[in-house]
């Protein structure tokens, strides 16, 4: 009897090296080492194609072929009878095995040899365990879904979005095992993602910005796919210079480059998983291990369930912030004492500075120096969302952009930044800036 | 069937060290209907004169394989050695199923034992390392074959070149 193909899919994740046996048309047998097998659905996968070689010809010409996989933890074998239908060159499949086999290139010295041409998608006609037995069963896996259903019961109670970003980050934490994790928001208008919220890191590296496209993150964002890889490939990672060789981007601004993206220098296993509502983009949500096959089909499965509850809450907690507030709370007599500090704003970037301490540019970065002016002209200290999205002088990304989060962003770097300045929420849809300090402001037209 | 000696590829002596140590094999063969089979082999023998190479193969584990063989399918034999990526592929015309002699029993065991190290070097563990090799204690048979042709099939720009005959 056949085995199903959703009850293998850990032969299918690399640790032992597949072989595929193809035909030509004269009938000579071909053997050969595969880089990967890839799991599309229950009836089909899709193999690598990286070189024109014998296997190609023999496909186009005979569209069987049999490949054996190995069970990593019970070395049972299975042989897969396959059908080629198509090769893909580009789309969320193809970019998948692109980035895994960047992995395994690098995970087995092998980076300048191997690239992929393309996607072989095949039907998976047959399923036989080598010896047919029960002996093939293989062995129980752990199970997911209390972690899931735990991780997913610590988002209903929040009631705004950054105690939602917390929550997911420390459920994951608790309750699934997953001890390095990020939430990136995306940025339609600039084409990037900036992170919002992190879990495991010694810097929080919150407000690090990566390019649409760029590493696994990015290319999850790009293919709205989740991107999954056992063994971290070097292209992948977001090192500095990388990031640096992206200033001089002319689509809208240069990328955040003071603020270390906080990833782990020894990553093994990466996984990141677009959250999406409908067709929309919201954000990105990226783990991390220092182990290699760290993460599973199963984890890749349980981490999509929970980013599209996330991608609801997201919604429902973003709409609530922008079209209500709650009344204004009492406001306390404002009492900024010490001494004077210079805050410097530069027009060009919207890059803000404390001091000379650098604190955030962009959207951000243009909201606290329109609080810090008001504050300094009116005295005021309590704002809310809606007048920061309706002020023409903001510029402010579409509606679709989510300001809360930007809020979040300066809420944080402020905390981890500036003793003296600090956002708070008053309510919903409503917030207060807290000066403890005399401020000079200085707008500087060039930096 | 039978091959003038012209078409034969005579292994060199390393290449004959190669396939007998060390290195997971694996067979493939086709039907009638170009229905390709494999399986994997533990263990394999080279003539004196480097004609022709004898590979153990287990019988409840290769039974499509022994099938097609049987009935005339060509052979085609892939040696990898894990830990360097070195590998080559034998191709034969056909293949005659024999019984296994009596060192073959050692030579598989000692094929098997090599190969364990190998793996166990790439920080492969038991109870899986083991578990790889299990077919080692099965029912096994000899395939005889006159490799006509050889393939390079390290990874790398040199992949699929075919190696020349040394005569």
């Amino acid at each position: 009897m056949s085995v199903p193909l959703g009850h293998i899919r850990r032969c299918l994740e690399g640790a032992v090296p597949a072989v595929i046996a193809t035909a030509a048309a004269d009938g000579t047998p071909n053997v050969v080492y595969l880089s990967q097998v890839h799991y599309v659905d229950e009836s089909h996968v899709a193999l690598s194609y990286q070189f024109f070689n014998t296997t190609r010809r023999n496909i186009l010409a005979n569209p069987r072929a049999t490949v054996q996989v190995v069970d990593p933890v019970t070395a049972a074998h299975y042989r897969l009878q396959l059908e080629f239908l198509r090769t893909e060159t580009e789309g969320p499949l193809f970019e998948n095995m692109k980035a895994k086999l960047a992995g395994i290139a690098s995970h087995t010295g092998m980076s300048k040899v191997f690239r992929l041409l393309g996607s072989d998608v095949y039907r998976v006609l047959d399923i036989e365990c080598v010896l047919g037995d029960a002996s093939c069963e293989t062995t129980a896996q752990p199970h997911l879904l209390p972690g899931l259903r735990a991780c997913l019961a610590c988002l209903t109670t929040c009631s705004d979005l950054a105690h939602l970003f917390d929550a997911t980050l420390e459920g994951l934490d608790r309750h699934c095992q997953i001890h390095h994790a990020m939430l990136l928001m995306h940025d339609k208008a600039h084409e990037r993602l900036y992170t919002v919220a992190t879990r495991g890191y010694p810097q929080s590296g919150v407000g690090s910005e990566i390019r649409i496209g760029e590493g696994i993150i990015g290319v999850a964002a790009r293919e709205l796919t989740p991107i999954r890889i056992g063994f971290a490939a070097r292209e992948y990672l977001y090192s500095r210079a990388m990031r640096e060789g992206f200033e001089k981007g002319t689509d809208g601004g240069a990328l955040e480059t003071e603020i270390p993206f906080p990833g782990l220098a020894d990553s093994g296993s990466q996984l990141a998983v677009p959250i999406l509502l409908g067709p929309r983009l919201l954000a990105v949500l990226y783990v991390e291990s220092p182990q290699e096959l760290r993460f599973t089909y199963e984890d890749e499965d349980a981490l999509v369930v929970l980013a599209g509850q996330l991608a609801l809450a997201m919604e429902l907690l973003t709409h609530a912030a922008e079209h209500h507030e709650d009344a204004a709370a009492a406001t306390p007599p404002s009492a900024a004492q010490g001494t004077p500090v210079t805050v410097r704003h530069f027009a060009a970037d919207h890059s803000v500075f404390i001091d000379n301490d650098y604190l955030i540019k962009g959207v951000a970065g243009a909201v606290i120096w329109k609080l810090l002016r008001d504050h300094l002209e009116t005295g005021r200290i309590d704002f809310t969302n809606r007048e920061l999205r309706l002020d023409p002088a903001l510029k402010l990304p579409d509606i679709t952009d989510n300001l809360e989060a930007r809020l979040i962003l300066l809420q944080r770097r402020l905390a981890e930044r500036c003793a003296f300045l600090a956002i708070e929420k008053t309510g919903r849809g409503r917030f207060r800036l807290n000066v403890g300090r005399p401020l000079q402001l200085s707008d500087m037209q060039d930096r | 069937m039978t091959q003038s000696i012209a078409d034969t590829f005579v292994l060199d002596e390393a290449q004959a060290a190669f396939v007998q140590r060390r290195v997971a094999i694996n067979v493939a063969s086709n039907s009638a209907e170009r229905l390709p089979s494999l399986a994997r082999a533990i263990g394999c023998r080279v003539s004196e004169d480097r004609r022709t190479v004898t590979i153990f193969l287990s019988v409840p584990r290769s039974a499509t394989l022994l099938r097609d063989l049987r009935a005339g399918g060509g052979i085609a034999a892939v040696f990898t050695r894990p830990t360097t990526h070195e590998t080559i592929q034998l191709k034969g015309a056909a293949a005659t199923i024999v019984p296994l002699e009596e060192s073959d029993r050692a030579a598989m065991q000692a094929c098997a034992a090599s190969f364990l190290e190998e793996i166990f070097q790439l920080g492969y563990k038991d109870p899986f390392a083991t578990a790889m090799i299990a077919a080692v204690g099965d029912d096994s048979i000899g395939v005889a074959f006159q490799p006509t042709t050889a393939f390079l099939q390290t990874p790398g720009p040199s992949a699929g070149t075919k190696l020349g005959t040394n005569p």
